[in-house]
């Protein structure tokens, strides 16, 4: 009974984010679409300007970048392969394939001066393409997990609000008025600190309390020799107030503050829809170590909570902002996930863990560095 | 590029057109049109995602049980007021989910690539038609809406409609009993 209801909750919150909230700020809605920031931009051949009688490319701009969908392709297979096998660099890669790999930074770029506005749409539009591919990604995840009742609605709902909040903050104050080096830049920092949590896993330290750990678990496993009753499967929401919210998980009672998941829902949401990342590597930590769940309904609910967010970002940018995205991209994006995905499992275990790792802490090290110091301070590196 | 684009978009052309020409009324023709085109990206993203299941049963079925296991030593650990052996499970499970977390992340786009294929093509041909609203809808989302307004309902009814049609659809009939098995273990 108290699961439904928190269900409506979410239900009504989901409602209230993408129809009430917009409704009520939506009077700036579509100053600065993509033909007005065309029409501002200087005409002609030469490099930040439109060529009018140009191949129509990427969004439909005469004379933009034409897309290879082969590249596209592979690149996403790259993508897939990560998330199968490493998991959250996944969505960090597929963002530098917008940025560099399909030449929209560089293109982007061109129009810093000449044309800002059709600067900062493209930078929104290379921020929007990651949180669709992310937000799709989050939502049959999502729907498995609450099949399962591996999902906390309760703590969706609280992380939710947080979201909501962030993300029309996020898109008010920063949609059309961010330059592509400014977004390049953060993106950068973004990465390294994914790279810093890389790095803290294979540091001594970091070895050292997995190990403890796994010693822990091995122990306790010999001891156990039966599987135990277990009285009831899946999440239950027992109580839930502002102060302290109550679930059950196989019978056992777990409890939670519904502020910090709100704070936490808030900052998190407010990161990720800036750079246009999930932020399901900042979820994970959040959930397991400050409000203090286990990790089997962690997965899930951070599912939901990087989809929540995904899709008031998605909402605010496109509808209420005139965001666009190149659909054909996202689609071939997608078949390039699901392939690399596949053989993710079947190449993946030749590789050893740490080889793994170090690869993609040095990768981490490097586009962060770039990233960094070309956006703040254009320095190219390479 | 553009020509490959043009061809594609000549061969959905082809395939999907009559299906907006059926019956004469515009707006009925247009919902007819955007609901097949909405089934056919249910049956292909189904048709896609249940190849890939059925390819890496083994991998995803080794990864399945190695969560069981762990997700019970972890509970018995909570059961018995074992904090420490509990936190330790936790967190070594924390892979095992990872895994498991990015792979089904991965193979949702397996069930969903065919739309961003469906909007592009439906922005080819319905960019430029706008759908006015009445009140109290127009208050809520302005005067007019786009095609992606009407498609992304429709798409979800499909998803609908196909999960009661699947037990009687052949080969989807095989995967639906695959599904059944699979819910009967779970709960066994």
């Amino acid at each position: 009974m108290r699961n439904r209801r928190v269900h409506w909750m979410l239900c009504w919150l989901v409602i209230f984010g993408l129809v009430v909230m917009p409704a009520m700020m939506a009077a700036p809605a579509f100053a600065e679409s993509l033909s007005d920031a065309i029409a501002k931009a200087a005409k002609g051949t030469e490099a930040g300007q439109i060529d009018p009688d140009g191949a129509k490319g990427y969004l439909g701009i005469p004379g933009g970048p034409q897309l290879n969908p082969i590249i596209g392709l592979l690149w996403a297979v790259w993508v897939g392969w990560i998330f199968s096998t490493v998991g959250a660099f996944g969505g960090i890669m597929a963002g530098v394939g917008h940025i560099t790999i399909y030449g929209l930074g560089s293109y982007a770029k061109t129009f810093k001066t000449s044309a800002p506005d059709l600067n900062k749409f493209l930078t929104d539009s290379i921020r929007v393409s990651n949180q669709w591919l992310v937000g799709l990604s989050a939502l049959i995840s999502s729907i498995n997990y609450q099949r399962q009742k591996r999902l906390v609605p309760a703590l969706g709902f609280f992380l939710g609000i947080g979201a909501l909040f962030a993300t029309l903050l996020i898109v008010f104050t920063t949609a059309g008025k961010i330059k592509f080096s400014q977004y390049q830049g953060y993106f950068g920092l973004c990465v390294f600190l994914i790279g810093g949590f890389m790095i803290y896993e294979m540091s001594p330290r970091g070895q050292a309390s997995k190990k403890e750990a796994q010693a822990a678990a091995k122990a306790f496993e010999n001891t156990i020799k039966s599987k135990g009753d277990i009285l009831d499967q899946g999440v239950k929401t027992l109580k839930w107030s502002l102060a302290k919210t109550e679930i059950s998980f196989f019978g056992q009672k777990f409890s939670f503050s519904p502020l910090w998941a709100f704070f936490g829902g808030f900052l998190i949401s407010a990161v990720a829809s800036f750079i246009g990342v999930g932020g399901g590597f900042l979820y994970v930590p959040f959930l397991t170590s400050v409000v203090g769940l286990p990790m089997f309904v962690v997965a899930g609910t951070s599912a939901l909570s990087v989809l929540i967010g995904m899709i008031f970002s998605i909402f605010n940018f496109m509808v209420l902002k005139g965001v666009m995205v190149h659909w054909p991209l996202i689609g071939v994006e997608l078949i390039g996930i699901f392939v690399g995905s596949m053989i993710g499992p079947r190449t993946g275990k030749y590789i050893p863990a740490k080889v793994l790792k170090g690869i993609f802490i040095f990768l981490a090290l490097f586009i962060g560095l770039r990233y960094t110091l070309r956006g703040f301070f254009g320095i190219n590196i390479v | 590029m553009q020509i490959l684009w043009a061809n594609i978009g000549y061969y959905a052309d082809c395939c999907l057109i009559p299906f907006y020409r059926l019956t004469g009324y515009a707006l009925t023709d247009y919902f007819i049109g955007t609901f097949v085109l909405g089934m056919i990206c249910v049956a292909v993203g189904e048709l896609t995602v249940s190849l890939a299941l059925k390819l890496n049963k083994r991998y995803l079925d080794e990864l399945k049980a190695e969560i069981e296991t762990k997700e019970q030593l972890s509970f018995n650990a909570y059961k018995a007021g074992d904090q420490r052996s509990y936190k330790a499970l936790n967190k070594q499970a924390t892979d095992a989910w990872g895994k498991q977390f990015f792979t089904m992340a991965a193979y949702s786009a397996g069930i969903l690539w065919p739309l961003p294929f469906a909007l592009a093509w439906l922005n080819m041909r319905f960019q430029a038609v706008d759908f006015p609203l009445a009140f109290p809808l127009s208050l809520l989302f302005g005067p007019s809406v786009g095609y992606t307004f009407t498609f992304i309902p429709i798409y979800i009814l499909g998803r609908i409609i196909f999960k009661y049609l699947r037990p009687w659809l052949p080969y989807f009939r095989g995967v639906q009993s695959l599904l059944d098995k699979q819910k009967v273990k779970e709960a066994g």
